[in-house]
């Protein structure tokens, strides 16, 4: 082990570089020199070699195939996508992706058609109790404070009341599929389906 | 240099992945903690790729890589730590004689055991040179070091390594 601890050779942090082929010119013939009059420098450029050796030695391993397999298509940024929520950045290639890869397609329709369904649940009317007249009798003697939170929340409903009012409630026996259908062709157009270059008959690059 | 071209996310996933995954095994020494960093650092880049500017691209790679290993270590600081498991190894990638796998499966074991020993900064660093196989310079563009330091870390991380490994070469 004298070798590995020989502090008394400046060359020895070279010997790495030595072995890595990552000495300068000039360094080099330093160190080749040095190497044959120093055994103390032989010994640990030896050690050195073995280290080096034993490091190569581990296998290179495969990576799982499904982690490979999910590392090639998109995910999160679908969902993003259909929403206009991707960043500038990201479009090109999120869209190059979708031009030449059908299972992200696919995956596509798939997260749009659950979105649109999520989309096409009716609205609900508030329950009877947040009657805005019946909260405003119910309580003269509370402190301002609380009729403040009171108001605040009586302006809330009415926003949610007029807005169930002036949007008419779809109809209950609306067939999904079409349903889905129609919103599907109409996402396209608001989401991100317009930024879809028109495939091209031409040949795409893979 | 000046023209050099940017691949897309996917062609660094075919291209690095399996790269990126041996260099995460060798760091953390267990799949599961691999296969994080792997995934961990293909979202970084498909984010990054971006907004890459063409440069040292292994370096730019790297780093990200390295980046992300860096923030998993923190993270797991912060929780409480799991032993890591016996028998879950991957499987190995060529397929020799039944001894010679032993044999190499047994010393591999020797090396990744002495490795999870070395500072975080020799351990990457070495890794990095040997397994991955990057020049002096892309290392230190790698990790944020001179190249000077990268050859001082890789010296002692491999004298480490050799005082830790019993068996001779
Ligand atoms: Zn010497
Ligand atoms: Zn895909």
């Amino acid at each position: 082990m004298a070798g590995m601890n020989a502090g008394s050779c400046d060359i020895g942090v070279l010997l790495s570089a030595y072995l890595d082929g990552e000495l300068r010119a000039g360094e080099l013939e330093r160190v080749a020199e040095h190497l044959g009059d120093c055994p103390d420098c032989v010994l640990e450029f030896r050690m050195l070699k073995e280290a080096r050796a034993a490091m190569r030695l581990l296998p290179l391993l495969e990576a799982p195939e499904w982690l490979l397999d999910e590392a090639l298509h998109l995910g999160p940024e679908l969902s993003a996508y259909l929403d206009g929520e991707l960043m500038t950045a990201e479009i090109p290639d999120v869209v190059g992706h979708l031009t030449v890869c059908a299972r992200c397609r696919d995956d596509l329709l798939e997260l749009d058609s659950a979105r649109v369904a999520i989309r096409a649940l009716p609205r609900v009317e508030p329950p009877e109790f947040l009657d805005v007249a019946r909260v405003a009798r119910s309580s003269p003697t509370r402190s301002r404070w609380r009729l403040a939170t009171a108001a605040a929340g009586i302006a809330a409903a009415v926003v949610l009341t007029l807005g169930v009012a002036t949007r008419p409630v779809p109809e209950q026996t609306v067939d999904l599929n079409s349903f889905a259908d129609r919103h599907v062709a109409r996402a396209s157009v608001e989401a991100g389906f317009s930024m879809l270059p028109v495939l091209a008959p031409g040949p795409v690059t893979p | 240099m000046a023209d050099e071209l940017i691949p897309t996310w996917e062609d660094v996933a075919r291209r690095y992945g399996r790269k990126i995954y041996n260099f995460a095994y060798r760091l953390t020494g267990n799949p599961d903690d691999a296969a994080d960093l792997v995934q961990d650092v293909l979202l970084r880049v498909r984010k990054g790729l971006a907004s890459y500017t063409p440069g040292s691209f292994e370096g730019w790679l790297w780093r990200i890589t390295r980046n992300a290993f860096l923030d998993g270590v923190r993270r797991k600081k912060r929780r409480p730590t799991s032993p890591l498991p016996d028998d879950d190894r991957a499987p190995i990638g060529a397929s020799p004689s039944p001894d010679e796998v032993l044999a190499a499966v047994r010393l591999s074991d020797d090396v990744q055991e002495a490795l999870l020993k070395l500072p975080l900064e020799f351990r990457e660093c070495v890794v990095l040179c040997d397994v991955v196989g990057l020049t002096y310079e892309e290392i230190a563009t790698a990790v944020e070091a001179p190249v000077g330091t990268v050859r001082s870390r890789i010296h002692r991380g491999r004298k480490l390594l050799r005082g830790m490994l019993t068996w001779p070469v």
